[in-house]
């Protein structure tokens, strides 16, 4: 029959300890299993702030963030030759979009997809791009930023981590990012969910209106 | 002494950064050729460990159930998604995979597998060839990107490779139970 002693008794009680541990702890007390999700927590956590970079939109105009102070920024990343992801992430940004009341967007929210691939992405291909989306290129602007040091900064902050493969296109994870009006970064939303987005800014921006 | 050093030897070789980051660069080698070859070092090791301390493993691991289930717990903690990626974003995480994969999992296999009956071996190889169909099923199937290191299409690859696995265990399963081999002896 199985052999027992209490040496093995106790050790089997401490292996299942320490593998609960790990795993709680590995998984964020069994929130996280990927490293996305792992990502998104700790972004709701830090609230970086949107480093300093330059902008060069669609219309061939260079800004700084300055641009958007005192408005919410509701940003997308992607690169306009991507045939998969965003499409349908700037498609759902559209949703969100139309949601907004009018009388909030480009006075307290400003739409921003920002473009990850500067070489191709040239302010006339954005301006191309934009109109399949509806963008009207003032109160949703696409731009992309020129320096790649910049560029690099600003991916890092938010976490977005972009795989260039052998035919020229990118993996890449996609969200919705919402920055306050000082520039901190307060949610990543779900770009899978464009009606609870839509919800959850609209909130907010009610909630400020009302102060 | 000879398996002690060979098992060092591999896993100092595997832990080269340009070996290590060859072998990362591909999901399904990352997986299931880095991770089982540090498993096997472990094994090699811990013929060293069980002459030098016969009491240890003989007191704390007589019926071999804690070893295998130290085993099972690192080997499924680093089947997960996060954990892979980590390795390859954090030093930290990549040195835990280093160590605890020779240390945790080869050396408590190797001396749990000799103690464990026919029955308990079996248990174990049923319970890997579900949790590989699960895992397979998983990363095949998955719609989103489960890992920010990899390509969906890798991550479809590695999935496979762990269905394929999977079905193999049923082969051996499948022939231990209707293959008696007593027969052909």
């Amino acid at each position: 029959m199985i052999k027992k002693n209490w040496q093995t008794t106790l050790a089997g009680i401490i292996v299942i300890i320490f593998g609960f541990s790990l795993f709680f702890f590995g998984t964020d007390g069994f929130t996280a299993y990927t490293a996305e999700k792992a990502r998104v927590n700790k972004l709701m956590h830090d609230r970086p702030k949107f480093p300093n970079v330059n902008f060069e939109d669609s219309k061939g105009r260079e800004y700084s963030i300055s641009e958007f102070e005192n408005k919410y920024v509701f940003v997308t990343f992607l690169y306009t030759s991507c045939t998969t992801v965003c499409p349908q992430l700037e498609m759902n940004m559209l949703q969100v979009y139309k949601k907004i009341p009018k009388k909030y967007l480009g006075k307290d929210i400003t739409f921003l997809s920002i473009s990850f691939d500067p070489e191709r992405d040239t302010p006339e291909t954005l301006e191309k791009y934009r109109t399949y989306f509806h963008s009207d290129g003032e109160t949703w602007r696409m731009a992309r930023i020129p320096n790649h040091k910049e560029l690099d900064t600003l991916l890092k902050a938010f976490g977005v981590i972009v795989i260039p493969d052998k035919n020229g296109t990118f993996a890449h994870n996609s969200a919705f990012y919402l920055v306050n009006k000082k520039g901190t970064l307060v949610d990543v939303l779900d770009y899978k969910k464009p009606d609870e987005a839509a919800k959850t800014v609209i909130n907010i921006l009610k909630q400020e209106e009302g102060e | 002494m000879t398996q002690l050093l060979v098992g060092l030897f591999m896993i100092i070789f595997l832990a080269l950064p340009p070996v290590a980051k060859i072998m990362e660069s591909v999901m399904i080698i990352h997986m299931h050729m880095q991770m089982p070859m540090l498993i096997i070092a472990g094994f090699l090791i811990a013929k060293f460990f069980q002459e030098r301390y016969p009491g240890f493993f003989e007191k704390w691991n007589r019926n071999g159930l804690p070893g295998i289930m130290l085993f099972i717990i690192i080997v499924s903690f680093w089947t997960l998604p996060r954990t892979m990626d980590e390795a390859l974003n954090e030093a930290g995480m990549e040195i835990f995979k280093f160590i605890s994969l020779p240390l945790l999992a080869g050396i408590p296999l190797r001396d749990s597998w000799k103690r464990l009956g026919k029955i308990g071996r079996n248990v174990v190889i049923i319970l890997f060839t579900i949790l590989f169909f699960v895992m397979g099923w998983l990363y095949v199937d998955a719609p989103v990107q489960l890992c920010n290191n990899y390509l969906v299409i890798d991550q479809i690859i590695l999935g496979w490779g762990f269905l394929t696995t999977a079905i193999c265990f049923v082969i051996y399963l499948g022939y231990i139970l209707f293959v008696d081999p007593s027969k052909y002896e």
